[in-house]
């Protein structure tokens, strides 16, 4: 027993410095930064300055509802009572953004808004795992991993209907005077009434910021590490060094797995959170 | 030093630099979430709840610096 596990070891050692030995093909450029930009895949006119082509990250959206749409479609048609391993995960996830999220954190307004809170995060969820996914959309059609949650349009937009249905919650809530007054705490003396005020804006306005930067940088980040991992295997120009990076990149690949579901969860936990807020009466 | 130089140190300080308060925090943060679910492990589902609201504010911070280093590799000029 002993010896073989000498023989395998010496084997072992010979393969690392074989691949170490064995010379890479030819040096080549890669620019990480090109994999991120947008090409127009059909190019149709310009409305005023918005530009209507589509490109990858148009057919990403398409693909992202058409994936939900009929997971949803086949989902509630086949439900039954003795659910089978499909069934349970969609259960499961139902569980997540009911229980786990709406129910959990938000104290008044859980009904009303679930269905928002829920569509959010099942949104989210999948547009990071078809990013995790690669697909032939790129400039020369090459199998390639983009995250359209990884461009910062997409989620400006998102967190652009949180803050939009925060306020409406409150207005709808509290009337629009009302509301206003929330933000100031009615024990707060004079001068600093108005502070709060004027401060209180502005963290409004920081909360669409941070809650789209943080699921943009996420992503992006996450698929720029991989892209430095693949693209550094050709920088170096060694097996050795390809096999290592290989193995760390599936590292990270499991990692970036986890991050797409947290990366939705915060998401769909922090329009709870400010959707809540607007509803409470003191915050 | 030119302008490129510069640039490259600028985006390396800012991720570097910027990271280091988020790590502090995320630290303390998941340290004295943890201590309070191996006292209380019966609430553990709501100290994860909110350990994750937490995380997700911290780390943005962490993420601003990201995208200032990513504005100072190829958006500035």
């Amino acid at each position: 027993m002993k010896p073989m596990r000498i023989v395998w070891l010496v084997v072992a050692l010979g393969v690392l410095v074989g691949l170490f030995l064995i010379p890479g093909g030819a040096k080549s450029q890669v620019d990480v930064a090109k994999e991120f930009e947008l090409h127009p895949l059909v190019k149709l006119p310009k409305i005023g300055p918005i530009d209507l082509s589509i490109t990858k990250a148009v057919v990403y959206l398409w693909l992202t509802t058409a994936v939900i749409v009929v997971g949803a479609l086949v989902i509630s048609r086949i439900l039954k009572a003795a659910p089978g391993r499909f069934q349970s995960a969609m259960e499961m996830l139902y569980g997540i953004a009911h229980d786990g999220i709406a129910g959990s954190v938000m104290r008044v307004g859980a009904a009303t808004w679930f269905p928002y809170i829920g569509s959010v995060f099942v949104f989210i969820l999948v547009s990071n795992a078809i990013g995790l996914l690669p697909l032939p959309l790129g400039e020369h059609h090459q199998l390639s991993f983009y995250a359209v949650t990884g461009n910062l349009n997409v989620t400006i937009t998102l967190a652009l209907f949180t803050f939009v249905f925060t306020h409406y919650a409150g207005i709808r809530q509290k009337g629009a005077w009302g509301y206003v007054k929330g933000w100031v705490l009615p024990s707060a003396p004079p001068v600093m009434r108005e502070l709060i005020f004027v401060m209180h804006i502005v963290s409004e306005f920081f909360r669409l910021v941070s809650l789209s930067v943080r699921l943009f940088a996420n992503m992006l980040a996450g698929h720029a590490i991989l892209a430095v991992f693949f693209a550094m295997a050709l920088v170096f120009q060694s097996y050795l060094i390809a096999g290592v990076l290989q193995a760390g990149s599936v590292v990270l690949f499991l990692f970036e797995i986890f991050i797409a579901f947290i990366q939705a969860f915060i998401f769909a936990i922090l329009s709870a959170v400010y959707v809540s807020g607007a509803l409470e009466e003191e915050h | 030093m030119d302008s490129h130089a510069a640039r490259l140190l600028g985006a390396g300080l800012a991720i570097g630099l910027g990271v280091i308060g988020p790590g502090i925090g995320l630290g303390t943060m998941i340290g004295s979430a943890l201590q309070s679910i191996a006292r209380q492990p019966e609430l553990t589902g709501d100290i994860r709840t909110n350990m994750f609201i937490g995380i997700g504010v911290i780390e943005a911070l962490a993420l601003y610096a990201f995208v200032i280093s990513l504005i100072l590799l190829f958006v500035v000029k």
